[in-house]
């Protein structure tokens, strides 16, 4: 019986664990979000202008402030993307403000919103796009531990004082 | 009244100074090297709380052990380990923030314990020989992580990113980069008196840790450990199962290990991949023994004390060595010969404190007996 008691116990407290590691998996995704003040050209046949001056608030910080044709970022943990546009259609015109709430897809980490088109409330494909980082060349051999004669020692033995985390002093 | 109180002042003042001779002798260094290190005290006392939150979980993990008679052991290193590769699976897996920590923390409990638990075994297999045993299976398991580190992950379990990834396409870089949960826990309910920054909810959770150990040696479980750390043959008497108990401790150890590398590496904010954890033992037992424990012997306080002496030594023995020699070299130097050599001289003087009262209780014994057999 205890036995059997503490068996339920531990299997309780794995589908616990289990399901907290779900939900901070969910609410933990972690996105890099682009804001770009471009014109969209030819969307189903019309074009839809950049604005002058648009700034984006996020977290109730002001990330951008983006003139004609300029990118602005912010990074956001989990998909339900909040921020607050303040746009300037034309130069030396009234500001609008315009708060605006997304779903980010899960599995995209940089998403770049095109702003033109969300404000003009077009549908997702419009205005949402992946970021794909630029592939940059790198020499094919990075230097990688284990290849020396030092049995896994370290090069420095516990020298530098620090656990070879940082320059300096901070690492211990 | 007590034998203790019996005794003379000046003898139970070389008594207390004999006991914690290490402890002051930091003390003692600290108070000489902090006026030639030149810090401001609010600059030292940044440092200084700023480790704690950084350490004292992970040196915190080695009291179960102890508690059990394994010594200063290094399984701990295993559960660093195990922290680190469920560090580079959250941070490819991009999850950023709180979740990121306590999804890695939780990730890291299965890597930890299976390492503890064959940590463990081996162990008892080397029964009285704990520490240099634990020592070299660190060696064996960094093996093994290596392996998966560098020729599996990638090639066998998925990893998406280039940023974490080696160019050849498989393989972890040398420093994963964790600056979207650098010191999250740090900054949540953060506070800052004169400049000086708390880390409350570390704090908190350190707190959490050493409720949890007071408790836990008022269990069944942690009676248990203590008797079987008193004395394996009379608690295997007493019908303990020896081997299973320390076993459990040694997974305990693990497990709260690769909670507190995890609280490390937020703090710090990347990931050293092949060297993280390949020091974490030797410092965390050092700062312990810096704090006034023994082999034997250890206490939440002597855990505290020892963050604070061994890292304060750690912040001021560069700028003091610089001052004395001229040279900033040096001083990189003078800390660590400083530092290893007094815990050198603590392991010595704890074995011949043991040696010591040995040989005591058998003049005694033989006093005794001499006594018994004139009568």
């Amino acid at each position: 019986m205890k036995a059997k008691r503490r068996m339920l116990f531990s299997l309780l407290l794995v589908l616990v664990l289990v399901g907290i590691a779900a939900a901070m998996m969910v609410i933990g995704r972690g996105h890099t979000v682009y804001f770009d003040n471009k014109t969209l050209e030819d969307y189903q046949g019309q074009e839809y202008k950049a604005a002058d001056k648009i700034v984006v608030t996020v977290k109730g910080e002001e990330v951008a402030k983006l003139s004609k044709r300029d990118r602005g970022m912010a990074t956001w943990i989990g998909q339900n993307f909040k921020m607050i546009l303040e746009v300037t259609q034309e130069k030396g015109g009234e500001s609008e403000i315009r708060e605006i709430d997304l779903k980010l897809p899960y599995n995209m980490d940089g998403i770049i919103i095109n702003l033109p088109a969300i404000l003009a409330d077009l549908p997702e494909e419009a205005w949402l796009s992946e970021f794909i980082p630029a592939v940059k060349e790198e020499p094919a051999e990075e230097e990688v531990p284990g290849e020396g004669d030092d049995f896994g020692l370290g090069g420095d033995m516990g020298l530098e004082g620090e656990l070879g985390l940082e320059d300096g002093l901070g690492g211990v | 009244m007590s034998k203790k109180t019996n005794l003379p002042a000046g003898k139970r003042a070389l008594d207390l100074a004999r006991n914690n001779a290490v402890p002051i002798m930091f003390i003692i260094i600290c108070a000489v090297f902090i006026p030639m290190a030149g810090f401001s005290p609010s600059y030292l006392l940044n440092e200084i709380i700023t480790r704690m939150g950084r350490n004292l979980f992970l040196v915190l993990c080695l009291l179960f052990p102890i508690m059990a008679g394994m010594g200063l052991n290094f399984a701990m290193t295993l559960g660093a380990m195990g922290a680190e590769i469920a560090v580079i699976l959250v941070a490819d897996w991009q999850i950023w923030g709180i979740p990121g920590v306590v999804l890695a923390m939780i990730l890291s409990i299965p890597f930890s314990a299976l390492l503890g638990f064959i940590c463990g075994t081996l162990q008892n297999m080397a029964k009285g020989r704990e520490m240099i045993t634990s020592y070299i299976i660190n060696f064996f398991i960094n093996g093994w992580y290596q392996l998966i580190v560098l020729y599996i992950m990638g090639a066998v379990i998925p990893i998406m990113h280039a940023s974490i990834m080696l160019p050849r396409g498989y393989g972890i870089r040398n420093t994963v980069s964790l600056l979207n949960m650098r010191q999250c826990l740090d900054d949540l309910l953060a506070i800052r008196i004169g400049g000086v920054k708390i880390p409350v909810f570390t704090f908190l959770l350190v707190g959490l840790l050493c409720l949890f150990i007071v408790w836990f040696r008022r269990t069944k479980l942690g009676q248990d450990m203590r008797a079987v750390g008193q004395d394996m043959e009379v608690a295997k008497a007493a019908g303990i199962n020896v081997d299973r108990t320390r076993i459990i401790s040694v997974v305990m150890s693990t497990v709260c290990a690769g909670f507190g590398m995890v609280i490390y590496l937020q703090n710090i904010g990347n990931l050293p991949t092949y060297t993280g954890h390949a020091q974490i033992g030797m410092f965390c037992i050092a700062a312990l023994l810096v704090g006034g424990a023994s082999v034997e012997k250890a206490a939440i306080g002597n855990a505290f004390l020892g963050v604070i002496l061994f890292h304060l030594m750690f912040i001021v023995a560069p700028g003091a060595g610089a001052f004395i020699t001229g040279d900033s070299m040096v001083g990189e130097y003078f800390r660590v010969f400083l530092s290893y050599g007094i815990i050198t001289l603590a392991l010595i003087m704890y074995e011949a404190k043991k040696r010591m009262a040995r040989s005591k209780a058998g003049q005694e014994l033989a006093e005794a007996q001499k006594k018994e057999e004139d009568a």
